[in-house]
């Protein structure tokens, strides 16, 4: 543990340039290797698992609608769960059906990222050859990773807005009801306007920085942990006090790497939920009525459609 | 040239890390591209199949649990209609007991009636007959007393009686006792 310490400890979390021009122009970097790597293993299990789930021949009677293998069950179970409770009573069961396999993909694709980052394969191998490796690492404590990932929920949410209120309601919308309206309102719905932009910039943005945050700080904070005992090895401190620093943050690494992998379902689930409940904000709805709750400081998620 | 440096530097040495939040947009695109790939491969192949063996197990899980409610109101139903025929066939039973009760103290009381009368009526002959045999018992000893005492006084009158005689004499004594036996 002490030897995979590095004197800084957000090493072990950034990203690292593989290939780079001349001009120091980075052309290929860790992260961008990490992301394919798990993409292709994320398309593999979910083909798997559609396997597994999808209803068998009639021959095996009754058997053929359960699914078959733990992992498939595992991740059906957490599909079950995330759309009867967690999207339907947002979205409404019509927007859920087709919104589900976005917002899930989003979800695996996260939590994939999110996991693999926590096989410790860099340090593995960093251990076996001594120097750092191009391999491993967390792709989502990539502010560039999650803010891509930000834009698609951004496009998405964006689309669902127009599809479901028009040009005209979209920018009825973001005036806040006040056009058409009294024309020295103009000026109030033009700040409104604004304000509302900034907003729908502003919420991708947080949905990229808080999965960027947490992802970072957690790794940060496991190689924090393990770093001690080579601080205090090169604070010339004795053999048995190097072991017992090494030993207590040893095992306080252990039960973060036990938060960390919480964190990792937790984010990824934030990172699609709210993409929903923002899906869910500009459905079509009563626009004086939002408005009304929006100035009186409230905006509840909708009132569930169905289910 | 420059490339072929890189890359032997980062076998040679390892590679270069990246500032926190260094701007490089490469990753960004391989994320938007790869995710992008991955979505659209998905969508067409894996999330049809996904969404459509949860909703078949729905619908079957609905179906059977259907089933499962209507099977029991039909047991229900059938446990109502048990219930009901085994309180009719009690009711039944018990005025075909009433009844048979009924009947057999009717028959009883008949045979009781019919008896009584059949021993009177033998008890009526065995008293007539009783009193022929008396009579003709009677009669029988009073031929026989007759010709006793005929023969009896025959011989105390010392001569003989001639059978008619001894008929006409028992004949008056006959009409003698009738006439004792009347009065």
């Amino acid at each position: 543990m002490i030897f995979l310490a590095s004197d800084n400890p957000t090493d072990h979390a950034t990203d690292k340039i593989l290939f780079e021009t001349g001009a120091g122009t980075p052309l290929l970097t860790m992260h961008m290797v990490t992301i394919v790597i798990v993409a292709v293993l994320f398309v593999g299990v979910m083909m798997k698992v559609a396997a597994a789930i999808a209803t068998g021949p009639e021959t095996e009677g009754n058997d053929r609608y359960l699914t078959k293998g733990r992992l498939s069950q595992l991740i059906e179970t957490m599909i079950v769960y995330l759309r009867r409770e967690m999207l339907v009573p947002v979205l409404g069961e019509e927007h859920t059906r087709r919104y589900l396999p976005f917002l899930m993909t989003v979800f695996f694709f996260i939590l994939f990222n999110n996991l693999f980052g926590l096989i410790p394969i860099l340090d593995i191998l960093h251990l076996v050859r001594g120097r750092e490796t191009p391999v491993g690492g967390t792709a989502t404590a990539n502010i560039m990773v999650t803010g891509a990932l930000a834009l698609v929920s951004f496009v998405m949410i964006e689309l669902h807005g127009l599809r479901e209120q028009g040009i005209r309601g979209w920018l009825m919308h973001n005036f806040g009801g006040l056009i058409p309206g009294p024309i020295y309102l103009l000026p109030v719905a033009l700040l409104v306007f604004v304000v509302e932009l900034a907003g729908h910039l502003i919420k991708p943005m947080a949905l990229a920085i808080r999965l960027f945050a947490n992802m970072m700080a957690g790794h940060t904070l496991m190689a924090v942990l393990v770093g001690f005992g080579a601080t205090a090895a090169k604070g010339g401190m004795g053999t048995l006090g190097i072991a017992g620093i090494s030993l207590v943050s040893g095992v306080a690494a252990v039960l973060v790497a036990f938060l960390e992998l919480f964190v990792a379902f937790l984010q990824a689930f934030i990172f699609m939920f709210l993409t929903a409940v923002f899906m869910s904000l500009l459905s079509q709805h009563d626009e004086a009525q939002d408005h009304e709750e929006t100035n009186a400081g409230s905006r509840p998620i909708p009132e569930p459609a169905g289910g | 040239m420059p490339l072929l440096f890189s890359l032997q530097e980062t076998i040679e040495h390892g590679p270069k890390h990246a500032e926190v939040m260094a701007l490089n947009w490469l990753p960004a695109a391989t994320s938007l591209v790869v995710f992008l790939v991955a979505f659209g491969f998905l969508y067409v192949k894996v999330w049809p199949k996904i969404i459509q063996g949860l909703d078949e197990r729905d619908r079957k899980i609905r179906q059977e649990i259907q089933a499962a409610e209507d099977a029991r109101r039909q047991a229900g139903e059938a446990l109502a209609q048990y219930q009901e025929s085994l309180a009719n066939a009690r009711k039944e039973a018990g005025q075909m007991i009433t009844r048979a009760k009924a009947v057999a103290t009717s028959a009883a009381k008949e045979l009781k009636t019919r008896n009584e009368a059949e021993l009177a009526e033998m008890k009526q002959r065995a008293t007539r007959e009783i009193e022929n045999a008396k009579r003709a018992a009677i009669a029988e000893l009073h031929a026989e007393t007759a010709t006793l005492a005929t023969a009896i006084a025959g011989k105390i009158l010392k001569r003989e009686i001639s059978a008619a005689d001894q008929q006409r004499l028992i004949d008056e004594s006959l009409g003698e006792l009738a006439g004792a036996e009347s009065g």
